[in-house]
């Protein structure tokens, strides 16, 4: 099995250790869900991995390729700057609050990395957003800018607009925290469809049902630690730790 | 009634003359303080510490003192330590420094009003930085700063008023002269209606530039 993901971060805000110590592998196809409760630091470990936040100590590996290597450890970064960035660009982010670009319709959303990015011409990256825009079935929202959107729709759009840069890895970051209960469902089937084909994915969420149905794994994270890593089955209905137990029964 | 007519025409090319310049000094001091503002705010968001210190006297200095003293020195100061400009020059420079200095500002409050998230996707979705400013930041910013950016081009128009104290043929000055020559009001209230009517034209067209800009919200 490729190895996608190889981690292991420590990271602070000020004088707060928000991870401590998290070591983590995903497999290629894996679809890893994280949860916890808020503050836990599940979100924080998202945004090391896509460099939105920087690590204190430890190493992130994507691919094979160390992209970023901070602290007392072993692990050294080896390839160019150059190696690095190319390997980034194979990481999709989707974001709790969409950003969108508002001055951009859903379709210049879309285009503009394949553009300003890959540089490929104005007519082949239309081609791309309307591919990717008819995947999430919003072909026919393709002129609407983004204030003209339903949540679900701008989130749909964003998944869009991450899935044209053609990753291998997408980073959830909440998804479906910002919507109203009735649109979650539009982005959480937009999401299995990509588990359909076999994309990796990290799936920071708050949808047990959802990470239930569609995880390989299930991380629960609190004050920043993995307390549990395990398949679905397992967690939801043994799961080891006591706090995880609370959380649950919390959720449901 | 008809006295006062052919009054008014005959005055109207001496003062037309004086909004000629006043219109030359006014183009020139946006070209220049337009795209000076937009820089020196961007070096004042992203610059290293020592260009953000150097925009920082910058701005300090020339919205901290009177744009007359500011005139005054540029005309008479600096010929005393050997620099001699042409009056044209002088005024041009005084006015886009100063109204660079008010437009980096503006521009810097209007970048830094954009929201952290857009940034971030823009960098998740592998742009550079220089990438997102151009494409992402500065045309939302733009839209943001239109209505102030307006009311500095209006303000504009009266200050350009102030030619007139250091004696350039401006629209108020020949107004000025005229009013002198005939002990004559006129001139006053068609110099009144001019400035009046350039300033509703500016207003007029920024607001169409608002509605161009306005179409994505």
């Amino acid at each position: 099995m490729t190895m996608m993901i190889r981690m292991y971060i420590h990271k602070y805000f000020g004088s707060l250790h928000v991870l401590k110590g998290v070591s983590l592998e995903v497999t290629k196809g894996e679809i890893v869900a994280i949860i916890g409760p808020s503050g836990s630091g599940k979100s924080t470990l998202l945004r090391c991995m896509n460099q939105l936040e920087r690590i204190d100590q430890g190493f992130i590996e994507i691919e094979g390729i160390v992209v970023e290597a901070a602290g007392d450890i072993d692990v050294k970064i080896t390839a160019t700057s150059q190696e690095v960035r190319a390997t980034y660009r194979k990481m999709g982010m989707v974001f709790q609050s969409f950003n969108l670009f508002p001055h951009m319709t859903a379709l210049g959303n879309v285009m503009e990395a394949p553009i300003s990015v890959n540089k490929v011409t104005k007519a082949a990256a239309v081609q791309i957003a309307e591919k990717q825009l008819a995947k999430v079935g919003l072909l026919d929202k393709k002129d609407a800018f983004p204030s003209k959107l339903s949540g679900g729709q701008k989130q749909r759009v964003a998944i869009a607009r991450a899935l044209a840069m053609n990753p291998d890895i997408m980073l959830f970051d909440e998804p479906t925290s910002a919507l109203d209960p009735e649109l979650v469902g539009e982005v959480l089937s937009v999401i299995k469809k990509l588990a359909q084909e076999h994309m990796t994915m990290l799936i920071v969420t708050h949808e047990m049902g959802f990470a239930k149905e569609i995880a390989d794994r299930v991380i629960f994270m609190d004050e920043g630690e993995i307390l549990e890593d395990s398949v679905p089955k397992e967690f939801f209905e043994n799961p080891r730790h006591p706090r995880i137990k609370t959380f649950l029964e919390k959720m449901l | 009634m008809m006295d006062h007519m052919e009054y008014i025409l005959n005055i109207l090319p001496f003062i037309l003359s004086g909004l000629k310049l006043t219109a030359k000094i006014y183009v020139a001091t946006l070209v220049i303080a337009l795209p000076l503002g937009l820089l020196a705010a961007i070096g004042k968001v992203s610059g290293s510490q020592f260009i953000k210190k150097v925009l920082f006297l910058y701005t300090w200095i020339w919205r901290g003192t009177p744009l007359l003293l500011q005139l005054f020195f540029m005309f008479y100061g600096l010929p005393v330590i050997g620099i001699r400009l042409s009056p044209f020059a002088a005024a041009t420079i005084t006015y886009a420094l100063n109204y660079g200095a008010y437009l980096t500002e503006i521009f810097r409050g209007g970048i830094e009003s954009i929201d952290k998230g857009q940034y971030e996707a823009a960098k998740a979705l592998g742009m550079s930085y220089a990438q997102t400013m151009r494409r992402i930041i500065i045309p939302q910013t733009v839209r943001r700063v239109l209505p102030t950016t307006c009311s500095e081009a209006v303000n504009l128009v009266k200050d350009t008023a102030l030619l007139a104290v250091l004696g350039m043929p401006d629209l108020l000055r020949i107004a000025t002269q005229i009013f002198t020559r005939d002990f004559n009001i006129t001139p006053f209230v068609v110099a009144f209606v001019l400035y009046l009517i350039i300033s509703s034209v500016l207003v007029k067209l920024f607001g169409k530039l608002e509605k161009m800009y306005s179409i994505y919200e």
